[in-house]
């Protein structure tokens, strides 16, 4: 935690305000299109529900080379439609910097929290630079819980359609609740609240460099909330519509940041979460109502075929981390895999892998990378699998799957824990097969 | 006559007996030595197994992922084995040592000016296989991934690129047929470099192509790539 890490340009950007009550970051990489929604949402946000409050919005970029910089400085407001009630006491301001380090969400996520440090903030939010839905509200509804409810942490709670947010409902959501207790429904949701108790600790940690600089921070800000016994709530903010995801990203590159963050952190929490059991609800603020919802196609085949690919080519690998049984059916899966009622990979042995593989983590920290790259072929087969079972689901009905599945992973959470131990670890029972 | 054959008959057991005498307290020093050295090597190998249990090798062994492949010796036997064959062969050494003789000695300074420079080409073979095993696997990883052809084939030329990285390395420090190995290195690996420039070349076109037209189709195509909203 040292303002060493701000350039020249910001600390003098920062002397000229000299301080603010809330700050809110958007960390951007080439969203030029979107990002003045955002910026213009942000700001109506914080002069139509904290007029009393001295705001600073927050642009952290990766260098961006589509002018998504000037469009944050340069987004008007037209602020004859807001119908302000008060007049806001204090000027919005607005900051474009480009932050350094690797480079990453969490990395732009570091220099918002700096500068929210070093203003004195009473609250800090963040949101994603791609969102089409965002309003003024959303603001509100993820400052208000910080200033005047003594909340440290604001998750969102969205609206999302049945296929979106895959990493959310099949790994992350299922394995924190049941590690931690607390059913933070989007522990990875890009859009946070955080009280500056909780942002201090944020800046101490020394992790910043691992995978938490990229798309690691998000899982990694909820469970240091969680597990470090900040108070937290969530918010409903309605739909979450977004432009997707960078196409040129690799997909086991996120899926490796995003669950090896988990990972780390069940080991950096160990002693936290043997020591809970069951969920628990968590407060939820705002007003829920039903939204419509951008439609998603999803390719099954092609899933299923690079999983089909995968039991022929990374079996070595998996047999490091699975037991000999998960294995077994994993491989008699591939021959026969085609996402009917007994051919997927159902919620139990779903559960089971991903234990194996946070087993498989901590015991074998060089091929970590490997374990979790691989783990790719497996997700998309469990997402195919889960297309093709909630396929003529609502969104309702879906969420009972969800349910299931999250008390499929508590349920297993003993035996997780026995292995953890060093209690009949899978190692112990390798598959056979072992060819590279 | 007669006189003159026992006479040599004589003579020469005189001087096989005398030579053999010679020998005889050296080879009885050298089987000593080579009994005694069997027995502590035994006694050894039995105690390191005994002590080697407690201790969590073949965990350590696990994380730092040499498990693949020694799989069926366990690692505290391994070491065992090492220990076992190291004793037998400094006694045997020693053995030799006994006869005191030209031969022998030059025998000893050879073994003994080799045998760092073995034990480091063994090191240089066992990090490069080591390495080889590694990336080897990373790129069958990213290979199954990225639906690339032959993954297989893929992580094998890398996992053979760096075990015979190795063996070049250990035979230049052996000094070991020194030229043959680097000129076929030079050649495969030249080999090597001209496929992949050919194939680049060749295929180059093609790429060049779909790649301006994906530029053309902009943001819509990206649409239907399957990386959706994962997160």
């Amino acid at each position: 935690m040292n303002d060493e890490l701000l350039s020249q340009d910001v600390h003098k950007a920062l002397a000229e305000i000299g301080g603010a009550d809330i700050v809110v970051g958007i960390p951007s990489y080439n969203n030029a299109a979107t990002i003045g929604h955002v910026v213009a949402a942000t700001q109506a946000g914080l002069e139509k529900y904290f007029p009393q409050y001295r705001g600073v919005i927050i642009n952290s970029d990766g260098t961006s080379n589509d002018g998504t910089r000037d469009a944050v400085l340069k987004t008007g407001l037209d602020k004859g439609q807001l119908l302000l009630v008060t007049t806001p006491l204090f000027p919005v301001h607005r900051l474009s910097f480009p932050y350094h380090g690797i480079p990453g969400k969490g990395s732009a996520f570091r220099l918002i929290f700096q500068i929210a440090h070093h203003l004195g903030a009473k609250a800090c939010a963040v949101v994603d630079s791609d969102l089409r839905s965002i309003t003024p509200e959303w603001i509100d509804l993820l400052l208000r819980p910080i200033l005047h409810a003594g909340f440290d942490f604001v998750a969102p709670y969205y609206h999302r359609h049945k296929y979106d947010g895959t990493i959310t409902n099949s790994i992350v959501y299922p394995l924190t609740r049941s590690l931690y207790g607390l059913r933070v429904r989007q522990p990875i949701g890009g859009d946070f609240g955080v009280a500056p108790g909780l942002l201090k600790r944020y800046l101490e940690r020394n992790d910043w460099e691992t995978d938490t600089a990229r798309f690691g921070i998000d899982i990694w800000m909820t469970t240091i909330a969680i597990a470090e016994g900040f108070r937290i709530c969530q918010s409903f903010l309605g739909a979450k519509l977004h432009n997707a995801k960078d196409p040129g990203l690799d997909l086991s590159a996120m899926l490796h940041q995003v669950v090896g963050s988990v990972f780390r952190l069940m080991q950096d929490y160990q002693s936290v979460w043997m020591a809970r059991t069951g969920s628990q609800d968590v407060d939820l603020f705002g007003f829920r109502y039903g939204v419509g919802l951008d439609p998603i196609e999803v390719n099954t085949d092609r899933m299923l075929a690079a999983f089909r690919r995968g039991c022929e080519e990374l079996g070595d690998v998996w047999s490091t981390a699975l037991s000999r049984e998960t294995y077994e059916t994993v491989q008699k899966l591939g021959r026969s895999i085609d996402g009917s009622e007994n051919s997927r990979i159902d919620d139990s042995l779903w559960a089971q892998i991903i234990l194996e593989f946070a087993i498989a983590y901590k015991r074998q920290p060089v091929e970590r990378a490997h374990l979790l790259k691989s783990l790719t072929p497996l997700y998309l087969a469990r997402v195919a699998s889960f297309v093709l079972q909630t396929k003529l689901l609502a969104s309702e009905e879906v969420e009972k799957e969800i349910e299931h599945l999250c008390l499929c992973f508590e349920q297993k959470k003993p035996e997780l824990i026995r292995q953890w131990n060093g209690e009949n670890h899978p190692s112990s029972r390798k598959p056979e097969k072992a060819k590279l | 006559m007669l006189g003159l054959l026992k006479q040599i008959i004589s003579q020469t057991a005189e001087r096989i007996s005398s030579q053999v005498l010679d020998y005889v307290p050296g080879f009885l020093a050298a089987l000593f030595i080579l009994a005694v050295a069997l027995i502590v090597a035994k006694s050894i190998r039995w105690m390191l197994l005994k002590m080697i249990k407690g201790i969590s090798i073949d965990r350590f062994l696990r994380k730092v992922g040499l498990t693949a492949g020694t799989e069926k010796w366990k690692a505290p036997q391994l070491a065992a084995q090492f220990t076992y064959w190291s004793i037998l062969a400094i006694g045997a050494l020693a053995a030799l040592n006994s006869f005191n003789s030209q031969l022998t000695t030059r025998i000893i300074e050879t073994a003994v000016f080799l045998f760092p420079k073995l034990l480091v080409a063994a090191a240089i073979i066992v990090i490069s296989a080591w390495l080889g095993r590694y990336f080897g696997r990373s790129t069958l990883v990213w290979a199954v991934n990225e639906n690339m052809p032959s993954p297989r084939l893929l992580a094998a030329a890398v996992r053979g690129f760096f075990i015979f990285s190795g063996v070049v390395t250990a035979a230049d420090h052996l000094d070991f047929a020194r030229s043959v190995f680097i000129a076929a290195f030079i050649l495969i690996l030249g080999g090597v470099v001209l496929c992949a420039a050919l194939a680049l070349g060749l295929n180059g076109r093609e790429a060049l192509h779909r790649y301006l037209d994906e530029g053309k189709k902009g943001s819509a195509e990206s649409e239907d790539r399957p990386l959706w909203r994962h997160l």
